[in-house]
């Protein structure tokens, strides 16, 4: 079971700059979690001290954004999880 | 009708199929209003007056530094120190004679932002930051004038259009995130999306092609790919969800 996880540019240098790292995992956050344990300088860019996603990172799986609950929503094999940052730079 | 100047400068988009004359006349009756005139308004400026809106107003408090030319290329060398606006208003001037374009040095702010935008039919975002921009967002929802929505961080970008009542908002995708600070940008960034923005524009006036709406658009030109994602509208959006339609 393997999901791929797209990452925003900001994360590269926490990741030997993978841009795509796979994973297994039932949900987003078990994927996640995997990403942050191979690479765990990406955690404090994802989430603040209490473990909550910061309110700035958006995840979509498979096109989709998956906002609201977005660690529980559920994932399958061959599924694309994008990790995107809102920006608002002009 | 067109005069036989603007059937010549125009020649090759009025070729393209389903703009002909009549699109160029509906352009030329556009009026647009651009918020910003930094990397993004530049950009998008400068196609909006190469194509031939009827008129523009940019609005920009700013001073031009020198920190600023490595993407906000209608400003030069010797604008540092000068009007943002005005400075944009100068040489898109020069561009094209026969769009009308008025620069006002003014922060867009809750006081002042439906005087600044009554009359026009179209907002191009171009701001650098996500409070003011929520601000356009609410007013175009509430004014009903469609909004085009760019941002830009280093080499990335995206984009969106907004119809009121139609699509989902600004505020439906970013629910009223602020970010704080000095962002990093190399200036084809907001070149690519300026234009984004400015073709989202030129379909919309003219009525051909099919938009970006429901959909975010992020441009990524460290590895060249656009991804998109699909947007819905949050039903409980303070802008254009039914509580706040129920409060007009």
């Amino acid at each position: 079971m393997s999901v791929r996880i797209n990452l925003h540019p900001n994360l590269y240098q926490f990741t030997n700059d993978q841009v795509i790292v796979e994973v297994e995992g039932r949900t987003v956050g078990e994927c996640v979690n995997q990403l942050v344990k191979r690479f765990p300088r990406v955690k404090s860019m994802l989430f603040d001290k209490s473990g909550n996603l910061l309110n700035y990172v958006d995840i979509y799986v498979n096109g989709e954004s998956s906002y609201p609950e977005e660690l529980a929503k559920p994932v399958k094999d061959g599924d694309e999880i994008h990790i995107t940052l809102i920006i608002a730079g002009g | 009708m067109l005069t036989k100047d603007e059937l010549g400068r125009y020649d090759r988009q009025i070729m393209i199929r389903g703009f002909g004359p009549e699109g160029q006349e509906k352009l030329k009756r556009a009026k647009v209003f651009i918020a910003g005139a930094g990397g993004l308004g530049s950009a998008a400026a400068t196609y909006l007056t190469a194509v031939g809106v009827g008129m523009l107003r940019i609005v920009d408090h700013d001073r031009v530094e020198l920190s600023n030319l490595n993407r906000q290329v209608l400003h030069w060398q010797e604008d540092i120190g000068k009007g943002k606006g005005d400075s944009a208003a100068r040489k898109l001037g020069k561009l094209n004679p026969e769009v009308k374009i008025e620069a006002i040095d003014e922060m867009i702010t809750e006081a002042n932002i439906y005087q600044l935008v009554a009359g026009f039919d179209l907002i191009v975002d171009a701001m650098d930051n996500l409070p003011t921009r929520y601000l356009l967002n609410k007013v175009a929802v509430e004014k009903n004038i469609p909004l085009f929505h760019g941002a830009v961080h280093g080499f990335e970008g995206r984009a969106l259009t907004v119809i009121p009542g139609e699509t989902a908002c600004l505020w439906c995708v970013y629910r009223g995130v602020t970010l704080e600070g000095k962002f990093p940008v190399v200036g084809v960034t907001p070149a690519v999306i300026g234009c984004i923005q400015a073709t989202e524009v030129i379909k919309y006036i003219v009525g051909i092609g099919q938009l970006l709406t429901n959909r975010l658009l992020v441009y990524d030109g460290l590895n060249m790919k656009f991804a998109e994602f699909k947007l819905k509208k949050d039903p409980n959006c303070p802008h254009c969800g039914e509580l706040a339609r129920g409060k007009k």
